[in-house]
């Protein structure tokens, strides 16, 4: 039997209490990593958020092999939290990228020895443009130290991985060094629960965009509706009172004539028509565009898009209306907005 | 270098060559001219593979002078074992290494090296470096080994406490602790010394540092029979230089070297400096096997060694 088959107790659940024991112990050491940095936390940390606050620019991030991975992960976190940020590559910097670089952005270069050779390049003519260089390093005496205006320690007492093969803690203590300052920053901006949504569509609309329309259209006598031979300043009164920007038109039997929108009265007045004097049925569109109450909003999105409109009308089976719906009830009014808007 | 700060990386523990009970300067010099291009320091007289628990202070008068002449002015930082039998004797050894050494010390650094809990109980220690350090002006590194405090009190510690140790590194004369023992011993410890910036905690225990390496450095026996494979991954593991030029080949290079020396740890672990003088010997870097205190060898387990230098191209 070998000596590692003689350590590898087995478990009566078939683990390896070794495996176990080694999963342990990296653990601990990633764990005590991060606690670690709490003693590193101070004036240049508080300096370091002062800096980016106050800086016109984003905040670029650099780093090489897996703290290129990491600094990718706190950029793409910055952005996340309301700090403008882009990663960039040392390698494809000196090779032009050093371009996107102005002197109202911060730098943050992320090396655990400081002697990367590629962020060394960069780290001078970046200082020549002014732009300002906060690094996070354990190498405190290194060059990449040395072209810093502000320097946070990163460094970690003892690495997981054996032989110095990948670094583990010495990568998990800068990413949680990025989370910190990223949290902090948040916090210093004020950062709101509506602003994170302005920056995570994604989330809720594609939950909204599973919805059906019967979930989302407007429904009984919320639905803005006039009747054929109703005048023009009653429908103007509906269109302002539903807020859905239109009117349906419909006969005596409920059934779809035709919508009035905002763009039918501008076009109406362009034309010089006197609405005052005239009926619905003289400026309304015929064919307006309907859809299946069971459709789903993706779809009922794909539609106004094929035709360059905003609102689509419900009808049953006898072309009776039973509701509408707008762009804004399909993407959600509350949450996410156009533009921010 | 400040040569007050203790070096990081790769710290030789050297063996003593001897001869006629005194030191071999010649083996000194081509055992030097091995492993110094490939070391952040040396460790002069260590307890173990050194035999500084059996060596007079004379005798490391002697190895220190040979070592500082055999470095001709490289600026090599060298840390010699101090530690007596009692307090007075360390006392006694400390002021006259200094007394020696403290104005002619070698162009690197020197540091003296102390297992304080072989002499001291952890009560009174921080007292007792403040009263001491502060009569040399020479930089100390705590060694902390648990086989190395002989102590037949079913109580006493052999272990630096780790509130103890809080304490220790206030005191600026300290500036390092060589560690063994246990990985959660070495967490607590780790805490205990955050609060200096350049304190250096280095791996006493070679396999501990080839799983998972102090970022300090290690202090290395394998190295007098190794030294190119322990410089390639002590600076792999702490990351001293980037690397990032050929990349792929120096992976494998890592992958081997680590390999390597994983088996030599495992065969070499229990063997006494008598069996890496013998291989030394054979390979003629040193002249005698010579011991200050004979020991029992294995040679099957030396052969093995030897076999396993020769597949790695390391024994001519």
């Amino acid at each position: 039997m070998r000596q590692n088959d003689l350590l590898c107790l087995i478990h009566p659940t078939g683990i390896c209490l070794m495996l176990i024991e080694q999963a342990k112990e990296v653990l601990q050491i990633e764990a005590q990593s991060i606690l670690g940095l709490m003693d590193q936390i101070g004036p240049t940390f508080k300096e370091a958020v002062s800096l980016i606050l106050n800086a016109r620019g984003r905040v670029i991030l650099t780093g090489m092999g897996k703290s290129g991975l990491v600094a990718r992960k706190i950029s793409a976190t910055l952005n996340s939290t309301g700090t403008k940020s882009f990663f960039l590559h040392p390698a494809e910097a000196i090779h032009g990228d050093l371009g996107m670089a102005t002197p109202d952005d911060v730098v943050l270069a992320i090396s655990n020895s400081g002697h990367t050779i590629e962020i060394n390049k960069i780290l001078p003519i970046l200082k020549q443009m002014k732009v300002k260089i906060i690094s996070f390093t354990g190498g405190l005496d290194s060059p990449m130290a040395h072209h810093s205006d502000l320097v946070i320690d990163v460094g970690v007492e003892r690495e997981a991985c054996p032989l110095g093969l990948a670094p583990t803690a010495s990568t998990t203590a800068a990413l949680a060094m990025g989370d910190a300052l990223a949290v902090v920053l948040l916090k210093s901006r004020h950062f709101s629960k509506k602003d994170f949504r302005r920056f995570h569509p994604g989330g809720s609309l594609g939950e909204r965009l599973s919805f059906k329309v019967r979930d989302v259209m407007v429904t009984d006598n919320n639905v803005p509706k006039v009747y054929l031979g109703t005048g023009i300043p009653p429908a103007l009164n509906e269109i302002n009172d539903k807020k859905l920007g239109a009117t349906l038109v419909v006969d005596r039997d409920q059934k779809l004539a035709g919508l009035i929108s905002d763009g039918d009265l501008r076009r109406a007045l362009t034309r010089g028509d006197d609405i005052y004097r005239e009926k619905v049925e003289d400026i309304m569109t015929t064919t307006p565009k309907t859809i299946d109450e069971n459709a789903t909003s993706a779809e009922a999105i794909a539609l106004m898009e094929l035709n360059a409109i905003t609102h689509l009308v419900i009808v049953d089976a006898h072309e009776k209306v039973i509701g509408m719906v707008h762009l804004h009830d399909l993407l959600g009014r509350e949450g996410f907005k156009i533009n921010g808007q | 270098m400040d040569n007050s700060r203790a070096p990081r990386g790769l710290i030789v523990e050297l063996i003593t060559p001897l001869k006629n009970g005194g030191i071999d300067g010649t083996g000194l010099e081509e055992l030097l001219a091995r492993t110094v291009p490939h070391a952040q320091a040396l460790l002069l007289a260590g307890p173990r593979h050194g035999e500084g628990e059996n060596m007079e202070m004379a005798l490391r008068h002697e190895l220190l002078e040979k070592a500082i002449d055999a470095l001709a002015g490289r600026p090599l930082p060298l840390l010699v074992w101090v530690s007596g039998r009692t307090e007075a004797q360390t006392r006694e050894n400390i002021l006259s290494l200094h007394k020696r050494f403290g104005k002619t010390r070698p162009t690197g650094g020197l540091f003296w090296v102390d297992t304080p809990l072989s002499y001291h109980s952890n009560r009174g220690l921080p007292d007792y470096y403040r009263e001491l350090l502060s009569r040399v002006n020479i930089p100390l590194v705590l060694h902390n080994d648990p086989e190395v405090v002989h102590t037949t009190r079913t109580f006493k510690r052999r272990n630096i406490r780790t509130a103890v140790l809080k304490e220790l590194v206030q005191n600026e004369g300290i500036a390092g602790l060589i560690f063994s023992g246990s990985l959660e011993r070495a967490h607590h410890y780790q805490r205990a010394c955050r609060s200096r910036q350049h304190f250096r905690l280095y791996d006493g225990d070679e396999n501990r540092f080839l799983e998972h390496p102090s970022m300090g450095g290690v202090v290395s026996i394998g190295a007098n029979l190794a030294p190119g494979a322990w410089e390639i991954i002590t600076q792999s593991s702490i990351q001293l230089h980037a690397h990032q030029e050929n990349y792929p080949d120096r992976l494998q290079q890592i992958w081997e070297s680590g390999d390597y020396l994983k088996q030599m740890v495992a065969l070499s672990g229990q063997m006494p400096a008598a069996a890496i003088k013998t291989i030394l010997c054979d390979m003629e870097i040193i002249e005698t096997p010579e011991m200050l205190q004979s020991s029992e060898m294995e040679p099957d387990g030396i052969n093995a060694l030897k076999r396993l230098m020769q597949d790695f191209g390391d024994y001519r």
